[in-house]
């Protein structure tokens, strides 16, 4: 019949065309510099940094960005889809965001995408902090909040531990069942792991029956990679490293083995709720704020909070600093930056805003609102806005590290994260799960 | 509705004639539905109660006394600066709608053709549950790129689509077990007085599917405004719903557990109140489709 | 049943469903799986042919097979309680009591929480230093750990229960609520008591229900993501990681072949399932029902 198979051609030809058309348009083509002005789309996290962006986005579109002719419109993402959003954009080339949002831990991944910036003041950041952010000699990034590791505690239990007699001999007697050797009660800022597991004990319940905390510390053991570099800093802290000087898989050695067993040894002996094993920075917030924890490795961002009576007036005022246990005080650091699209259409006006965003009027700005820049110089000058400003400025240069700059550094924090958290709560032996993260470890480094 | 069998309620136990008549109404009934009901909603009754706890005091054992009351979390999620609820609301109900029309529009005349009319029955139908197999984030970047060369990136409309697209072999395995139910010789007739096929199937069949029609709705609904992956991907500033803006309390400075559950709450109260009001054609609806399909 | 006239009818009807398949569902598959055989990550930006390898690689990777083992318990374990559960309390839903009707809206509320928040929900509500559950048990003398090695995965399959067994009683509720007045009288006249009744006249006929229920919710429950994501992040180790968490993990490490391979795979592994329950629907009417 002519009518049906009118019907049937012309179904089939839009069904046809219409995936030729969408077959053939995928992805823009390349970027572009623009004019110079008008919008610059950027894209931002929620939380201090996204609210301390938009301040400051709105105090540049306010004043220096109209002598610009710049306005920024700023696009806030969840912080867990943040950057698998960024991939998906990354990978079909997009042109919608002329900024990203990017981190140390990522840059490698994303250079690809990015347009190099010049003209970046090094000076003016931490070191670490900017080298972190390049790639092949290249600076992919311009470093805006930085982040790294603290342990905190509860000053109050801590100087009764450190002044009663009666507790310091309880202490004694349980350092030497747990850690096998009596030690006496330290100042935090001078633990080593043997101190750290020690007071753990004394303040658990399972060991002290007259402890004011149900557990000593909190463990952040579960399989996240943000968790892998917290026990990155214990692994730094005995002297270890992911690959040996001559750049060969280093997870077997003595210093990983004992960065597990500290992990292992904090997690089976009860110093920690069994919960742990799920743990990451929300639940060790909340056993501290609770009070059920009297001390914890923690990152930098936590302190805000601690520290504020509205939000947890338990510890508000009884928290104390200081740099992560060890044989050496290591802290993993890591910068969150932004960078320009290499896709975008509107490269000169990205640039214009970076450049601002590049001064201390805009990071003292970005401070105030509640982030923690990467400029030593703000940092000093606002200490009053938060008192872990003085302890960044003052540990970084010296304990900070950054794992190695590998292509698939991500790749390799989510393999550690998934092969060693099994080990880290008692799932499996400590040796097994070195011997595979090592080995796998050789195939993402690329040997 | 008609009112032959299989579409009326069932009788209420007053009317049986039981062998021991109860005279004694079944309280214990209610009491372990009750118990049923609290123990599968205490997510649910979490966030409420947390929602209106202030922050000092979630961040202690749930135990203490002395809770303070504060309605400021409720302040932030509508009325907050950084965020545009209302708007996120708006955009999740005209996605959820979207997508309810486009389904019905798509799949009714097809599921029509496809088991009344026999066409490609088995093919289509094995096609379309298949669908519902792949994992949602294969679709992902195909999705994304798929839009933007269309330029429907972050607009509402694309979400629409998506979500039709998510829901149709719900709809269609649904819609094709109610039409089975209907009893072919009210269309033979409507043939036999000269009625054609589009006469048949809008005049005749559609409302006699009404049930079906709006428990596919409802369903389509509920899925559509709980989607979160596909809003993610397809969205940034101006198509964002409600389950995405939830999302934002996350921050790298910890969970905002008192913002985050009264978006959790609220965002519970328009599929609450879509459900409620179709409440009693959901039921009788779904069944339409299920118990002889 | 094709009338004459109704061949160009069927191809009018069912136009739109086709293009709007062939857009959003051709595109989508033939997009995905060129990527399974591309050398493809946010490192290759230009992509390479890869051939088989993205299958090789994760049909040898022996997290991919831990994880299809997992999914499949899990998914096993929960669809079922999630059936017999909906079941039970839809036969306790199916006759008239004081209060039946509110609580049939209370019933099906967890349905109406995205699975994204619910995770987070439950994060709260299981938290052990300012979670309700874990006080309550302290307070009531259960000290147990919800998350520990031993209870992590029980837990997880309490969850999805109570999760989605509403979805299940919605379905067998409305199923039981149109069986006709008269089955149960001629039932009764028959001698038969309650439970003879329900197994020999209404499970019968709720078998088609069952199926269709127990397809959508293993399907549903096999591709589990946001709850168990959220909180356990797939851990300890891989104990409790899923499919989708596994093609998750891949592709934000950028390894977007290698996902889509996974992608491929997992759907291939679900595919015995579609011909049961088409079957089912596409069965000849039985009039002996009516």
């Amino acid at each position: 019949m002519n009518r049906m198979r009118w019907l049937r051609t012309g179904v089939a030809g839009v069904s046809i065309a219409a995936l030729g058309l969408v077959a053939g348009c995928s992805g823009s083509g390349s970027g572009a510099q623009g004019s110079g002005t008008g919008t610059v789309k950027m894209v931002a996290w929620p939380g201090p940094e996204g609210d301390a962006m938009a301040k400051v986005a709105k105090a540049y579109n306010a004043g220096q960005g109209k002598k610009d002719g710049v306005k920024v419109e700023l696009t806030l993402l969840s912080r867990t889809d943040t950057f698998s959003k960024e991939a998906t954009l990354m990978a079909t080339k997009s042109s919608s965001f002329d900024v990203y949002f990017t981190a140390s831990y990522l840059i490698a991944q994303h250079a690809p995408y990015l347009t190099p910036l010049k003209n970046v003041d090094s000076s003016a950041y931490f070191s670490s902090a900017v080298k972190s952010l390049q790639v092949k000699g290249v600076q992919a990034a311009l470093p805006l909040d930085i982040s790294n590791h603290f342990m905190y505690y509860r000053t109050d239990l801590i100087n009764k531990l450190l002044s009663d007699p009666t507790q310091k001999a309880t202490y004694e007697k349980i350092s030497k069942k747990v850690v096998g050797q009596t030690l006496e009660p330290k100042k935090p800022a001078d633990w080593n792991w043997n101190d750290y597991i020690a007071t753990a004990a004394f303040f658990s319940k399972k060991y002290n029956s007259a402890s004011p905390t149900k557990y000593g510390t909190a463990l952040q053991a579960k399989n996240l990679v943000y968790n892998t570099m917290i026990w990155d800093d214990v692994l730094w802290s005995f002297g270890g490293n992911w690959l040996d000087s001559s750049g060969k898989p280093d997870l077997e050695s003595k210093a990983a083995k004992s960065a597990m067993e500290v992990y292992n040894k904090i997690y089976t002996a009860g110093l920690t709720s069994p919960d742990s094993s799920q743990a990451e920075f929300p639940e060790t917030q909340a056993a501290l704020t609770s009070g059920n924890a009297a001390f914890a490795v923690q990152w930098s961002a936590g302190y805000a909070d601690l520290n504020n009576p509205a939000k947890s007036p338990a510890t508000a005022g009884k928290i104390g600093v200081a740099p992560v246990p060890g044989d050496q005080h290591k802290t993993h650091v890591h910068a969150l930056a932004v960078a320009i699209n290499k896709y975008g259409k509107n490269q000169k006006a990205a640039t214009k805003w970076l450049t601002y965003l590049g001064t201390s009027g805009a990071m003292t700005d970005y401070a105030k609102s509640g982030g923690i820049p990467a400029m030593p110089s703000v940092l000093t000058a606002q200490s009053k806005v938060n008192p872990i400003y003085r302890y960044v400025v003052r540990d970084l240069p010296t304990d900070g590290f950054a794992e190695p700059a590998l292509p698939k550094s991500f790749d390799i924090s989510t393999m550690l994260a998934q092969e060693l958290s099994g080990a880290w709560v008692g799932q499996k032996s400590i040796d097994s799960a070195l011997k595979k993260a090592n080995s796998d470890l050789a195939g993402l480094a690329g040997q | 509705m008609t009112t032959t069998t299989p579409y009326a309620p069932a009788t209420t136990s007053t009317d049986r004639p039981l062998r021991a008549r109860k005279h004694r109404r079944p309280w214990w009934k209610t009491a372990v539905v009750l118990f049923i009901g609290l123990i599968i909603n205490l997510p649910l009754l979490s966030a409420v109660l947390t929602s209106f706890k202030s922050d000092a005091d979630i961040s202690r054992s749930p135990l203490t006394v002395g809770l303070h009351f504060t309605l400021d979390h409720y302040r932030n999620v509508l009325a907050g600066t950084t965020y545009d609820f209302p708007k996120y609301f708006m955009n999740s109900v005209l996605i959820s709608l979207g997508a309810v029309v486009i389904i019905l529009v798509l799949a009714v005349p097809g599921t029509y053709a496809i088991v009344r009319l026999g066409f490609g029955e088995k093919h289509l139908l094995r096609a379309v549950s298949s669908l519902r197999l792949m994992p949602a984030i294969f679709f992902a970047i195909p999705f994304f790129l798929l839009y933007n060369s269309l330029g429907l990136y972050d607009t509402v409309g694309s979400l629409m689509l998506v979500n039709a697209f998510l829901n149709l072999p719900l709809a269609i395995l649904v819609l094709a077990g109610a039409l089975r139910e209907l009893p072919i010789e009210i269309e033979e007739a409507a043939f036999v007085d000269g009625a054609g096929t589009y006469r048949t199937l809008f005049s005749i069949v559609l409302p006699l599917l009404a049930p079906a029609l709006v428990a596919v709705s409802v369903l389509v609904f509920l899925f559509s405004w709980s989607d979160y992956l596909f809003a993610v991907i397809l969205s940034s500033s101006n198509a964002t719903p409600v389950t995405v803006g939830a999302g934002n309390f996350i921050t790298s400075t910890g969970i905002l557990w008192g913002d985050i559950s009264a978006a959790t709450v609220l965002s519970v109260l328009p599929p609450l109140c879509f459900a409620l009001f179709a409440q009693r054609y959901l039921v009788s609806g779904l069944s339409v489709g299920a118990v002889k399909g | 049943m094709i009338r004459h006239n109704a061949k160009a009818a069927r191809w009018v009807l069912t136009a739109p469903l086709f293009v709007f398949l062939a857009l959003a569902v051709a595109y989508p598959i033939y997009y995905g799986i060129k990527t399974s055989l591309q050398q493809r990550s946010l490192l290759d930006p230009v992509p390479s042919w890869a051939g088989v390898d993205n299958f090789t690689a994760v049909l040898k990777d022996t997290g991919f097979w831990h994880a299809v083992s997992f999914t499949l318990k899990f998914t096993v374990v929960a669809t079922v309680f999630e059936i017999v559960l909906g079941f039970l309390l839809a036969l306790l839903m199916n006759k008239h009591f004081p209060g039946r009707k509110k609580l049939l809206s209370f019933l099906i509320m967890p349905v109406m929480i995205a699975p994204a928040l619910m995770g987070v929900m439950f994060r709260l509500l299981l938290n052990s230093d300012i979670g309700i559950v874990p006080a309550l048990l302290d307070k009531v003398g259960i000290s147990i750990s919800l998350f520990s090695n031993d209870t992590v995965v029980p837990l997880l399959m309490v969850l999805d229960v109570l999760q989605w067994t509403p979805f299940a009683f919605l379905l067998f509720y409305s199923g039981l609520q149109t069986v006709p007045q008269e089955l149960y009288e001629a039932a009764s006249v028959d001698g038969a008591g309650y439970f003879r009744t329900i197994r020999s006249v209404i499970i019968p006929l709720m078998l088609p229900i069952l199926f269709i229920t127990g397809f959508l919710r293993a399907i549903d429950a096999f591709r589990t993501f946001d709850v168990i994501y959220i909180l356990t992040g797939g851990g300890p180790g891989d104990q409790t990681t899923t499919v989708s968490i596994y093609i998750y993990k891949a592709f934000a490490t950028g390894n977007f072949g290698t996902a889509s391979a996974a992608a491929v795979l997992a759907a291939i592994l679900m595919l015995p399932l579609v011909p049961v329950v088409v079957r089912r629907l596409a069965a000849p009417e039985t009039k002996a029902t009516r």
